[in-house]
């Protein structure tokens, strides 16, 4: 009867460790991939950071009165604004690579720069493409709250602009009431199969970290059993 | 696993929240400029004649609606009007015949007409005729002092409407201007004959050029 349970207890001590080590190995996949998008997202805004300034000083380089020239406000925007923009987020990412600050302060970095690249080719309907795009680049964190950072940017300044400049959103006045949720279906839409793709990502990371664990614990066992049987071998053979 | 704890900024909490604040707040201020700056129209102009200037240069049809459009060269802004002038056009080509008189001062480079592309944008729009606006004569006479304006004549030579057809600095999709040129076209009225004009300053045109009588000569017409 003892022995049984003694058995019984090494099986769930072992079951324990199995556990323990399934979540360690959960958390290091989820982090690595953290670090590594917080990395690659923070190369994407200093790119974005550098793409605007080109193309504010190619698309619109100068401002005229008469024949008075000067430099395009279009020009400090894009240098200053988005410098800010992508200061804090790259600044986290370099000092707190995989903490959750960190990707929910790019989420939202990222959105403010499709609000301002869309600003700076004066509204231009394809831009607004880099609002699913950089949704769809948010996924890669693999975390869905991140997304709902993003959304709730983006629903923000459609919200504060809808407001006190209409035109610049919605191009009219006075938009009938149902506009603002013929915006918000389409990014709703984005992120739900987003946010579908992230939890079944994260499902998937953890039946691998259990089979990884798993056969970890099983490879500790045959090196054990056979180290037993080694030990024995030898004994024996010494005796002989 | 996160070595956060490592970092100043994880031990100093307060510090990233302070961080985060003033962050916001910048990025705010930012936007906020930039949003004053796109929805900040320019000058209004002078009065401009309730019925086609006798002594203009530009010609005018008399079966059909006449648009003129001032622009300044360089102005970027202007790019989205000329975009939007496109659309009109496109929607319109049966009712409107539309110039776009292009500002050069006096003493112009030669490349001054070509310098951002727009001369060549409003170009290749169909039915469109591009014009040079030696010193501004036309612009000062049809009281329009800002590049992207707009004024709109019907068949009869009577002012319908003048304005911007842009809703916002260099800023491309439905504008006030555009539905009321559009609802001029297509019912014969609007809610208003106005709407803001964005874009770059047109030079002011010489005092003494726009008393002479006849400017035909001050205004070219471009091969299309």
């Amino acid at each position: 009867m003892s022995v049984a349970r003694e058995e019984m207890g090494m099986a769930q001590a072992a079951a324990d460790v199995i556990v323990r080590r399934a979540e360690d190995r959960y958390q290091a996949h989820q982090q690595e991939i953290y670090r590594t998008t917080d990395r690659t997202l923070a190369g994407l805004m200093i790119g974005e950071w550098v793409f605007a300034v080109i193309l504010s000083l190619t698309i619109s380089p100068w401002s005229w009165e008469g024949k008075a020239r000067s430099v395009h406000p279009h020009v400090f925007v894009a240098l200053v604004l988005g410098g800010a923009i992508t200061s804090l987020p790259v600044a986290l990412a370099l000092l707190r690579p995989g903490a959750p600050a960190t990707r929910h302060a790019i989420a939202v970095g990222q959105m403010l720069w499709s609000a301002l690249l869309i600003h700076l080719t004066g509204g231009r309907i394809e831009t607004h493409f880099h609002v699913f795009g950089s949704l769809a680049i948010l996924a890669f964190y693999r975390d869905w709250p991140v997304l709902l950072t993003g959304t709730v940017v983006v629903a923000v300044d459609h919200l504060v602009r809808g407001i006190a400049w209409p035109e610049s959103v919605y191009g009219i006045a006075n938009p009938e009431w149902w506009r603002f949720l013929e915006h918000a279906f389409w990014v709703v839409f984005c992120i739900s199969f987003l946010i579908l793709s992230c939890r079944r990502s994260q499902r998937d990371m953890r039946v691998m970290a259990e089979r990884g664990a798993e056969l970890e614990a099983l490879s500790e066992n045959q090196w054990r059993s056979s180290s037993v049987l080694e030990r024995a071998a030898n004994d024996a053979g010494g005796k002989g | 696993m996160p070595n956060a704890g490592a970092s100043p900024w994880a031990r100093h909490s307060p510090l990233l929240l302070a961080a985060g604040a003033a962050w916001l707040l910048a990025v705010s201020a930012g936007f906020a400029f930039l949003w004053k700056y796109k929805s900040t129209p320019g000058a209004q102009g002078d009065p401009t004649p309730a019925t086609w200037p006798a002594h203009t240069g530009v010609a005018r049809s008399s079966s059909r609606a006449t648009l003129l459009m001032f622009a300044h060269p360089g102005c970027t802004c202007t790019r989205a009007s000329i975009a939007e002038l496109a659309w009109i056009m496109n929607r319109f080509h049966d009712r409107l015949d539309a110039s776009v008189l292009f500002w050069s001062p006096r003493d112009a480079p030669r490349d001054w007409q070509s310098g951002d592309g727009l001369w060549a944008s409003a170009a290749r729009i169909p039915r469109v005729s591009v014009l040079r606006d030696r010193d501004g004569r036309e612009a000062s006479r049809f009281g329009v002092t800002t590049s992207g304006a707009v004024l709109l004549y019907d068949s009869g030579g009577r002012l319908l409407f003048k304005g911007g057809i842009t809703s916002a600095r260099g800023h491309e999709g439905d504008s006030f201007g555009r539905e009321r040129i559009a609802s001029l076209l297509t019912t014969g009225a609007a809610d208003r004959a106005d709407a803001p004009v964005f874009g770059c300053a047109l030079g002011a045109a010489p005092a003494e050029g726009l008393a002479q009588a006849g400017s035909t000569n001050q205004t070219e017409r471009s091969e299309k």
